[in-house]
């Protein structure tokens, strides 16, 4: 019996040996040559520490202001663009202005300008006189969703200001279009 | 019986002997069918008393030549043309050997002549040796010798043609400046050119007033639109305002009235504005897009574009009738009319494959016909006080400048307006020149 125990505590003690050898070899043949050692500490870190408290200040009402112009104005800011003579909003057009639409209604207190586009195919005259159909299409389906007309402003700038100089379907494309812009 | 028959036959033949020799004076019929070209040969400066030709001299007779080259119906011929050569001796008739001339089919001469600031010159016809236009002008200086050549030059095409508006007229146009655009004025020669305008922003569609001390515009700003009008007299141009959102091609009418597209009832309608600035009635009222009025001498005839029936065309309007009729029927774009002062003819832009291009179109026999030719896009047409020359903005080379031609579709002319793209001409009746 004892030497039936003896043999089994051999056992296990081989056992213990062979594995603990077994795990070093494995080790060494992870690290690639040439491969940089990382040590892993479980020491505890920083990570509680609270960072230094910023120099607390009140922005001024201007300021606010201004943080809010420049939120209101890079969610209204995307463009709507057009096919050629025409003043049709297109459903992706659509969707733009409704989105708008609730932008302009959380920031009540802005107003904007609706800048008609044309691309440089029309004559200057006609263009002028196209581009505000343009803005005015806009205008009114925001009016539709609740936009007061007082607080949309429309220029009509014709084939003035081109967005893109080229003389291509894709530079004419990109020119009809209608830009918004916060007023106040 | 006998003495008085005598009498009425040499009164008779006195009355035909002057209508032959005034029927060989040569005239040139600028508006008759089938234009004819008169060869006309400019021979070299002289000097007085066989001294040799001033520089200002030489460089009046390079002016000249430059003008001429403006004029269809004058073809310039060379000194290597004349059989023998120059044929001339001195300035006046009985210095110059008329018959190599008349061999040479060379119908005019002129001859120049110099002495410290003075130049004459002289056209005569060679085959009548008559005298056509005679001119001295003195302390003239290398400043204004162009001046002068102009002024020569408008004499002569009057003499010949009756009309002078080419020369006598200033030009208004629109030029990029500083990212945006102001009005500058020019002879139709693009001499003394000078801006007009600082408003800012964008101006554009100059019209003049029937006298020429007013010019009317269209400012464009993030201010909106704004009707400009800048007077000739005191140099100051004002802004104003209009209720909708648009002041479009304002039009000076014939008797001092403005003719503008404003959004009054929510659609770009042409309305005419009194003294003071208020809108009556629209012209020929549309639910679609109208704009670009142009009016005859009358000011009874009224065309412009209009999208009434989808794409923008061209209708006239008779205010006495109020009748609108549409005038172009070919194309899906056309835009931009201008109507002649005696109310028979319509340039406008039509949009091609190849871009916009000028077309005049008859309205009283209905015929229409292409006059200008690109490449590029061309734009703008507007005729002369004469109804003869029409100018026009075109790309064709790269930048927008503006050109002129004829009725009758004659090769284009480019008038000199200096660096940067200059758009939108309009001809006015006031002098461009002393």
């Amino acid at each position: 019996m004892n030497a039936k125990r003896m043999f089994a505590l051999m056992l296990m003690l081989c056992m213990v040996v062979a594995l603990g050898a077994g795990c070093a070899k494995k080790t060494t043949d992870s690290m690639p040559a040439g491969a940089t050692k990382v040590e892993i500490s479980d020491k505890d870190t920083d990570w509680q520490k609270p960072a230094p408290a910023p120099e607390t200040r009140s922005l001024s009402e201007d300021e606010i202001r201004a943080q809010q112009r420049e939120m209101a104005q890079r969610e209204v800011g995307n463009m709507i663009f057009f096919a050629f003579d025409s003043f049709e909003l297109t459903p992706e057009s659509r969707n733009v202005l409704t989105s708008k639409a609730e932008t302009l209604k959380k920031y009540a207190l802005f107003n904007i300008v609706i800048e008609g586009h044309c691309d440089e195919r029309g004559t200057s005259e006609y263009n002028l006189a196209l581009g505000e159909r343009r803005a005015k299409a806009s205008q009114q389906f925001l009016n539709q969703l609740g936009i007061d007309t007082a607080r949309t402003t429309i220029v009509s700038y014709g084939k003035e200001r081109p967005l893109d100089p080229g003389h291509d379907e894709a530079a004419w494309s990109k020119n009809r279009r209608d830009e918004f812009k916060i007023q106040n | 019986m006998k003495i008085k028959i005598w009498i009425l036959t040499l009164l008779l033949v006195l009355a035909f002997g002057e209508n032959v020799r005034a029927a060989e004076t040569l005239s040139v019929d600028i508006f008759g069918p089938g234009q004819t070209r008169v060869n006309i040969l400019v021979l070299p400066a002289r000097g007085v008393n066989g001294q040799a030709a001033t520089s200002l001299a030489r460089s009046f007779g390079e002016y000249v030549q430059g003008d001429i080259g403006f004029l269809p119906f004058l073809r310039l011929a060379y000194l290597t043309e004349v059989l023998g050569g120059d044929p001339s001796k001195g300035l006046k008739a009985d210095d110059i050997d008329f018959k190599p001339l008349q061999l040479s089919r060379i119908d005019l001469i002129l001859t120049i002549g110099g002495s410290g600031a003075d130049i004459e010159a002289r056209v005569y016809e060679t085959f009548t040796r008559k005298l056509l236009v005679g001119k001295a002008y003195s302390q003239v200086d290398q400043g204004g010798v162009a001046h002068v050549a102009d002024r020569f030059c408008a004499q002569l095409m009057r003499v010949l043609t009756g009309k002078s508006g080419f020369f006598d007229s200033t030009l208004a146009f629109s030029k990029k400046v500083n990212g945006g655009k102001e009005l500058f004025i020019a002879s139709a020669l693009g001499r003394g050119l000078e801006q007009v305008t600082h408003d800012g922003g964008f101006d554009v569609s100059p019209s003049w007033s029937k006298d020429g001390r007013k010019l009317a515009y269209t400012n464009i700003s993030d201010l909106g639109h704004r009707l400009g009008i800048w007077d000739r007299s005191s140099r100051v141009s004002r802004l104003r305002r209009f209720p909708g959102n648009i002041a479009i091609s304002p039009t000076f009418t014939p008797d001092g009235q403005i003719a503008i597209s404003l959004s009054l009832n929510g659609h770009p309608d042409i309305y005419l504005l009194n003294s003071e600035f208020q809108a009556g009635s629209a012209l020929a009222p549309s639910w679609g897009i109208s704009v670009s009025p142009s009016f005859d001498l009358s000011g009874r005839k009224m065309v412009f574009c209009s999208g009434r029936l989808g794409g923008p065309q061209i209708f006239i309007l008779n205010r006495d009738t109020g009748v609108v009729d549409r005038v172009t029927y070919e194309g899906t774009y056309n835009t931009r009319p201008s109507l002649s002062p005696d109310g028979r003819f319509v340039v406008f832009a039509r949009l091609t494959d190849s871009g916009n291009r000028i077309f005049i179109r008859d309205l009283v026999v209905n015929q229409e016909r292409q006059i200008s030719f690109g490449p590029g896009s061309d734009e703008d047409p507007s005729f002369d006080p004469d109804g003869y020359f029409v100018s026009f903005a075109s790309s064709r080379a790269g930048g927008t400048k503006i050109y002129v031609t004829t009725r009758y579709g004659d090769p284009a002319r480019l008038i000199p307006t200096g660096p940067g793209d200059a758009m939108a001409p309009a001809w006015g009746v006031a002098a461009a020149l002393d």
